[in-house]
C-alpha cells in the first residue's frame, strides 16, 4: 500500500518536471515538409547517417537501448517519437536542445530528410506529404543571383543580390545574409549576419587578423540565412583581402629531433671528431704492431744489422 | 584573379561524411546489411579513387560533359587543364606512399583542441581510431583517461592522443629516423624502418606510444596491402605504433577519425596557419586564437618544453555530472 | 721495464718456472671439455627460448607498454658496467704505477672483452626487429644516444681486445716453443699471433709505446661507454631517470661490479689453476682495498641520487621513491643496498675480510647486488609515468619477467662465461714475461709482509 502512494507521489512530483521538458516547435516550422518522396534509397541513406550520428545516444530503433540521459533520448520506434510531425522532427534535428546536438552544420537539409525517411519506416501508419517545389517564395519565378566584390580602402566585402526574371532584374531587399571564409574543414563566419539594403547590398568587414594563403587570398562564400525563402543560393569568390599566410615548415630549423641533415652542428662535429680521433689512435697502434712484425721478420731472416740501424 | 563558379552546398558535404568504418551493426542493420555493404563498397571505392584524385590533386567542376577540359593540380602545385578522358586514377606504390608520407602537407600546421568540459567518456573516439588502425580494444592511439589531481580538485575525462610536440623527445632519441616530424607538424612512425628498440616509448612523457608485442590484430586480413605510413596499416609485429592525427584523412581534406566520431563536440581540429579549427561533431568552424583565449586553454606538461600541438580547454561549467567509469576487464588476446 | 739482455741464468730459470706454472693450464683437459659441453647444452636450451621469442614477438616476455624495458636492458647495463674494470685496473692503477696490478691486468681485460662483446648481443635480444639491426648503420641518426652507444661499445671492445692481445704477444712467443702435447692448430695460432716476436729491444720499445697509447685512449672511451649508457635513461624526462648525476653514478657503480667480478675470477684462477704463488694474499688485500674504495664512492653517489629528490618530494619523484623505499620494490631495494653494498663495504674495511675466501663470498654478494641494482634502475621509473595508466590489461601494470625472458638473459651470461673460458684456457691467463721480471714487485711484497 505504501509503495502505491509512493508511486503516486513520485508521479505527481515528476509531472511538472515532464511538462517543463516538453519541446515546443515554433508553429511556422511544424508544417515543413520534404520536397522529395521517401523511398528505399532515402531510407538506406538515412540508416547510414543514423548509424554514424544518432545511434550512440538513441540506440538501435526498437531495441530500447538508448543512452541513460536526462531527459532520455527517445527510441525512434516509440509513440512519443513518432507523434512528431515531419516539420517538428526536422526542426529538432536541425536546431537541437540541451544534450541533443544541433546538426545544422553537420547534416544538409537532404540528409536530415533522409534520416526522417529512415525513422518513419518503423511507423506503419505513416503517410508522407510532399511539399511542392518553390524556387523562391519572395521573388516567384526569378533566379536569385549574388555578386561579391572587395573594397581595399576599408577592407570590406560588398555583396550585391538581385532577382533576375527574363530581362528584368530587381535587388533582393531585406534579406538576411551571411559571409563565410573557407577553412580546411569548414566555413568560418566573417563579421555578423547582415540584411540587404534597398539596393540589395550588404557590406561585411574583413577582420585584420584573418590569414589567407601565401598570396593573401581567401575563398569567401555568401549565403542567405533563410534558405527556405531564397533557396540554397551561394556565391564563392577568391578575394585578395587577407593578410599573407606564412607557410613556414615546422622542420626547417636545426634541432636534435630533426633528421641528420638538420642536426645541430655541434653534435655532428663532436661525434665525428670523437670517433675519428679514436679510430686514428687505433690505426696508429695497428701500424706499430706492423712494425713489430716487420722487425721480427727481418731478424728471423738474419737481418740484425738492418734493424739496429 | 577572380574566377567564380556556382555551387550547391549540401551535396559536396554529403560525400565527405561517408567513411567505410568498422561499425558493428545490430539485427536491424543486419537485414539491410547487404545493401549497406554494397553501398559502402561503392563509397569505399569512390573514396579510394577520390584519395588518388586528390593526391594527383585534381579539382574539377562537377558533372561536365565528356570531352571537356578539367583543371588538375599537379604535384608541384600548378593548376593545369587536361582533357577529361586523360585523367587516370593514380594508385601510389610503397615508395610513393613513403615519400609523400615523410614530406607531409605543405603550408599546414595542424592543431587539435579538446574541450574537456564536454567529454563524457563516450569512447567513440577510441573505437573509431582502433577500427581505422586495426587495433585491439586495449591498444591505444587515443585513450580516454580519468584525471584527478587530488580529492579536492575535480575529476574529469581527458582523451589523450599523441601531442605531436614541436620539440618531440621521442623523435630526438630514435636511432634510425623511423619516427620523425613532418613539415605540417605531425609526428609519424615508419614501421618499415622501426627496429623496435622502444627508446621513443621511454622518452615520451605522454605515454602516447604503443608497441606490437605480438602479432597485430589485422595481420592476416591486411596481408598484401601496401603499407601506408599515414595510416600505419598494415601494423607490424615488433614495431611501434602511435597516433598519426589521421594523416591519411587530412590528405583527403577530412577530419581525423577520432574527431569526427565524437558525439559530444569535444574535438576541434584545424590548421594553425588559417587560425581556424572545426568542431568534429557540430562542424562549426571557429577562430582558433579566440577559442583558446576565451576558454583559458592550456597544454599538457608545459614545463617539459615539449611544445605540444594539442591544446586542452579546462573542464569547467560542465552541463553534466561526472560519472565514474569502470573499465571492462581487458584480457590480452592473440 | 727494459729486459735485461744479459741472459742471466737466474732470469732464465725464473722464466721457465713461471711459464711452466702458467702454461700448465693451457690445455684441453677433461674439465675444460665438460665445462664447455655443459655451457653449450644450457646455451642451446636458452637459444630455443630466443627462437620462440623471435617467432612470437616480444610478447613472450613480461614487457608491455608500461614497462617496456626490463631484464634485457638491465643485463646490458650490467655488462657494460662490469666491462669497465679493464680500464680501472690496467689503465688507471697501471698508469699510476702500482706494480701489484700486473698479474691481475690480463684477468681484468679478459672480463672487459667478454662483457663488452656480449653487451651488443644483449641489445639485439631486446630489439623488436633484430632482422633490422643493420639499419643502425644504414640509417643511423647521430643525435640518438643509441648510436653513440653502438659506436663507443664497439670501439671500447676493439681497444680492450688490443689491450688484452698486445701484452700477450711476448708471452705467445715464449709459449709457442713450450706447447708439447697440445694440438698442432693451437701451436700454429700462437705462431701467427706472436707476430714474429723475438724480444728485440726495438720491438719492446714499440710494444710499450702502443700499450701506453691504448692505456690513455681507453680512459675517455670507458667513461664514454658508460656515461652514454646512463644517458639512455637520463636523456628522457621520466622521474627516477631524469638525473644529472647519472653518468658518474653509473661509472662509480660500474667499478664496484667490475672489481667484484675480478675478485671472483682471481679466486677461481688461484684455486683451480693452482696459481697461489702469483695471485697471493697480498694481491687480494690490495684489490680488496680497491673494492672498498669504489664502494664508498658509489655509496656517496647513492646518497646524492636518492637524498636530493627525497628531500624535495616532487610529485612523480615521490611516487618513485616511495615505491623503492616502502612500496613494490622495497624488499629488493633494501636488500641490494644493504647486502650488495653497505655491509660488504663495512666488512671490507677490516683486514680479516680482505682474505681470498671471505672476499670471494663478499664479491659474489656485491656482483649479485649490482645485477639487481640495474633492475632497480631500469624498471621502477617506468611503472609510474606522467599520466595515469588506465584501461589496460591488469598484468601490464606490474612487470614480471617470464621464463623465456630469463632464459634469453641467461644465454648472454653463458656466452660471457664461454668467452672467458676460451680466453683463459687457450691463452696464458697471467703475463709470463712480466712476472719473470717481477723483482720490484717482490720488494713491494716484502715491505708489506714486514
Amino acid at each position: 500500500m505504501r509503495s502505491f502512494f509512493l508511486v503516486i507521489l513520485t508521479s505527481l512530483l515528476l509531472l511538472p518536471e515532464l511538462k517543463a521538458q516538453e519541446w515546443v516547435v515554433p508553429d511556422d516550422k511544424k508544417g515543413k515538409l520534404s520536397t522529395f518522396s521517401f523511398d528505399d534509397n532515402t531510407r538506406k541513406a538515412g540508416l547510414k547517417i543514423y548509424t554514424t550520428n544518432c545511434m550512440s545516444c538513441h540506440g538501435m530503433p526498437g531495441k530500447g537501448n538508448s543512452l541513460k540521459l536526462v531527459p532520455p533520448p527517445p527510441d525512434p520506434v516509440s509513440q512519443q517519437f513518432q507523434k512528431n510531425s515531419d516539420g517538428e522532427l526536422f526542426f529538432k534535428l536541425q536546431i537541437g536542445r540541451g544534450q541533443m546536438p544541433s546538426f545544422k552544420n553537420v547534416l544538409s537539409t537532404d540528409d536530415i530528410w533522409d534520416v526522417i525517411s529512415y525513422v518513419r519506416s518503423f511507423n506503419t501508419n505513416y503517410k508522407q506529404l510532399i511539399m511542392p517545389v518553390i524556387t523562391s517564395s519572395a521573388y516567384p519565378g526569378s533566379v536569385i543571383k549574388m555578386v561579391l566584390s572587395y573594397n581595399q580602402a576599408d577592407s570590406s566585402v560588398i555583396l550585391e543580390t538581385s532577382a533576375v526574371k527574363g530581362l528584368s532584374s530587381v535587388p533582393v531587399t531585406d534579406a538576411a545574409v551571411k559571409l563565410f571564409v573557407h577553412r580546411t574543414f569548414g566555413l568560418l563566419p566573417v563579421d555578423e549576419e547582415k540584411t540587404t539594403d534597398k539596393n540589395g547590398k550588404a557590406v561585411f568587414k574583413i577582420p585584420h587578423s584573418l590569414p589567407g594563403d601565401t598570396a593573401g587570398n581567401i575563398n569567401v562564400s555568401a549565403r542567405f540565412t533563410n534558405e527556405d525563402v531564397f533557396g540554397a543560393v551561394s556565391m564563392d569568390t577568391v578575394l585578395n583581402s587577407a593578410i599573407k599566410g606564412t607557410a613556414v615548415s615546422l622542420v626547417a630549423r636545426r634541432a636534435i629531433w630533426n633528421n641528420m641533415k638538420n642536426a645541430p652542428v655541434w653534435i655532428l662535429l663532436t661525434y665525428i671528431i670523437g670517433l675519428f680521433t679514436a679510430l686514428a689512435f687505433i690505426g696508429l697502434v695497428l701500424m706499430k704492431l706492423r712494425d713489430v712484425f716487420i722487425i721480427g721478420d727481418t731478424l728471423s731472416k738474419g737481418g740484425e744489422n738492418e734493424v739496429n740501424n | 584573379m577572380t574566377w567564380q563558379f556556382f555551387k550547391q552546398i549540401p551535396m559536396s558535404e554529403k560525400k565527405k561524411k561517408e567513411v567505410p568504418e568498422d561499425s558493428k551493426l545490430d539485427d536491424i542493420v543486419e537485414s539491410s546489411r547487404r545493401d549497406f555493404l554494397k553501398k559502402v563498397g561503392i563509397v569505399g571505392a569512390a573514396s579510394v579513387t577520390g584519395a588518388a584524385a586528390i593526391y594527383a590533386g585534381y579539382r574539377h567542376e562537377k558533372e561536365k560533359p565528356s570531352g571537356e577540359m578539367v583543371k588538375v593540380l599537379t604535384e608541384d602545385n600548378r593548376l593545369v587543364e587536361i582533357p577529361k578522358e586523360q585523367v587516370k586514377d593514380y594508385k601510389p606504390d610503397l615508395k610513393a606512399l613513403q615519400t609523400r608520407g615523410r614530406v607531409g602537407l605543405k603550408g599546414k600546421k595542424w592543431v587539435m583542441v579538446l574541450d574537456l568540459s564536454k567529454c563524457r567518456n563516450a569512447r567513440k573516439c577510441v573505437a573509431a581510431c582502433q577500427g581505422a588502425h586495426h587495433l585491439r580494444p586495449y591498444e591505444y592511439h587515443i585513450n580516454t583517461l580519468v584525471m584527478q589531481e587530488s580529492h579536492n580538485t575535480p575529476a574529469y575525462y581527458m582523451p589523450k592522443t599523441c601531442q605531436h610536440c614541436d620539440n618531440p623527445p621521442c623523435v630526438s632519441v630514435c636511432p634510425v629516423d623511423a619516427t620523425f616530424k613532418r613539415q605540417d607538424g605531425i609526428v609519424l612512425i615508419d614501421n618499415e624502418r622501426c627496429i623496435g628498440c622502444r627508446f621513443c616509448m621511454a622518452a615520451c612523457p605522454y605515454s602516447a606510444r604503443m608497441f606490437h608485442w605480438q602479432k597485430p590484430k589485422g595481420e592476416e586480413a591486411d596481408k598484401g596491402q601496401e603499407y601506408n605510413i599515414e595510416l600505419n596499416v598494415p601494423q607490424k609485429k615488433g614495431t611501434i605504433s602511435k597516433c598519426l592525427f589521421s594523416a591519411d584523412r587530412l590528405r583527403e581534406g577530412m577530419l581525423p577519425y577520432c574527431v569526427s566520431a565524437c558525439p559530444n563536440g569535444v574535438f576541434y581540429f584545424g590548421d594553425e596557419n588559417e587560425n581556424a579549427v572545426t568542431n568534429g561533431t557540430t562542424k562549426e568552424t571557429v577562430i582558433l586564437s579566440e577559442l583558446l583565449e576565451k576558454n583559458g586553454a592550456y597544454r599538457l606538461m608545459p614545463e617539459l618544453g615539449t611544445k605540444p600541438r594539442v591544446y586542452y580547454l579546462p573542464p569547467k561549467n560542465r552541463i553534466f555530472e561526472f560519472k565514474q567509469w569502470t573499465p571492462p576487464e581487458y584480457i590480452e588476446t592473440t | 721495464m727494459t729486459t735485461s739482455h744479459s741472459g742471466s741464468a737466474r732470469h732464465k730459470e725464473r722464466l721457465d718456472s713461471v711459464a711452466e706454472d702458467v702454461l700448465r693450464n693451457v690445455r684441453f683437459n677433461r674439465g675444460f671439455i665438460l665445462w664447455m659441453g655443459f655451457l653449450s647444452a644450457v646455451l642451446l636450451v636458452c637459444l630455443y627460448a630466443y627462437v620462440i621469442q623471435l617467432r612470437k614477438g616480444l610478447g613472450v616476455t613480461g614487457l608491455r607498454d608500461i614497462t617496456s624495458w626490463g631484464m634485457y636492458i638491465s643485463q646490458f647495463v650490467f655488462f657494460v658496467a662490469t666491462s669497465l674494470i679493464g680500464m680501472l685496473i690496467s689503465s688507471v692503477l697501471g698508469l699510476i704505477g702500482y706494480k701489484w696490478v700486473k698479474p691481475i691486468a690480463r684477468i681484468a681485460e679478459i672480463i672487459a672483452v667478454a662483457f663488452a662483446a656480449v653487451a651488443g648481443l644483449v641489445i639485439i635480444s631486446d630489439m623488436g626487429r633484430p632482422d633490422r639491426f643493420t639499419y643502425l648503420f644504414m640509417y643511423g641518426r647521430i643525435q640518438s644516444p643509441i648510436l653513440w652507444d653502438v659506436t663507443v661499445v664497439t670501439t671500447y671492445l676493439l681497444v680492450s681486445l688490443m689491450l688484452w692481445f698486445i701484452p700477450l704477444v711476448p708471452d705467445l712467443a715464449i709459449a709457442k716453443d713450450r706447447l708439447e702435447g697440445r694440438p698442432k692448430l693451437l701451436v700454429k695460432v700462437y705462431e701467427i699471433l706472436s707476430i714474429k716476436w723475438v724480444n728485440h729491444p726495438k720491438q719492446v720499445e714499440i710494444l710499450n709505446s702502443t700499450i701506453r697509447i691504448l692505456l690513455i685512449l681507453i680512459v675517455p672511451l670507458a667513461f664514454a661507454i658508460h656515461t652514454v649508457t646512463s644517458w639512455l635513461f637520463a636523456l628522457t624526462p621520466r622521474a627516477g631517470w631524469d638525473s644529472s648525476i647519472f653518468g658518474p653514478y653509473f661509472i662509480s657503480g660500474a667499478f664496484v661490479s667490475g672489481t667484484a667480478a675480478v675478485i671472483i675470477a682471481m679466486y677461481f684462477y688461484r684455486k683451480s689453476y693452482k696459481l697461489e704463488k702469483y695471485l697471493t694474499d697480498f694481491h687480494f688485500e690490495k684489490i680488496g682495498r680497491v673494492l672498498a674504495l669504489v664502494s664508498i664512492v658509489y655509496i656517496y653517489f647513492n646518497i646524492n641520487e636518492f637524498l636530493v629528490p627525497a628531500y624535495k618530494m616532487k610529485a612523480l619523484d615521490s611516487i618513485h621513491l616511495q615505491e623503492l623505499f616502502s612500496g613494490e620494490y622495497a624488499l629488493l631495494f633494501w636488500g641490494v643496498q644493504l647486502f650488495g653494498l653497505l655491509i660488504p663495504t663495512i666488512l671490507l674495511l677490516f683486514r680479516q675480510f680482505r682474505k681470498p675466501l671471505p672476499m670471494m663470498v663478499i664479491a659474489l654478494f656485491v656482483l649479485a647486488g649490482s645485477w639487481l641494482k640495474r633492475i632497480l634502475i631500469v624498471v621502477p621509473p617506468q611503472a609510474h609515468p606522467f599520466l595515469p595508466v588506465q584501461n589496460v590489461p591488469i598484468q601490464w601494470v606490474i612487470y614480471k619477467p617470464t621464463l623465456i625472458e630469463s632464459l634469453v638473459t641467461l644465454a648472454t651470461l653463458i656466452l660471457v662465461l664461454m668467452i672467458i673460458t676460451i680466453l683463459s684456457k687457450l691463452f696464458p691467463v697471467l703475463p709470463i714475461q712480466e712476472l719473470a721480471e717481477e723483482e720490484n714487485a717482490d720488494l713491494e711484497k716484502q715491505e708489506f709482509n714486514n
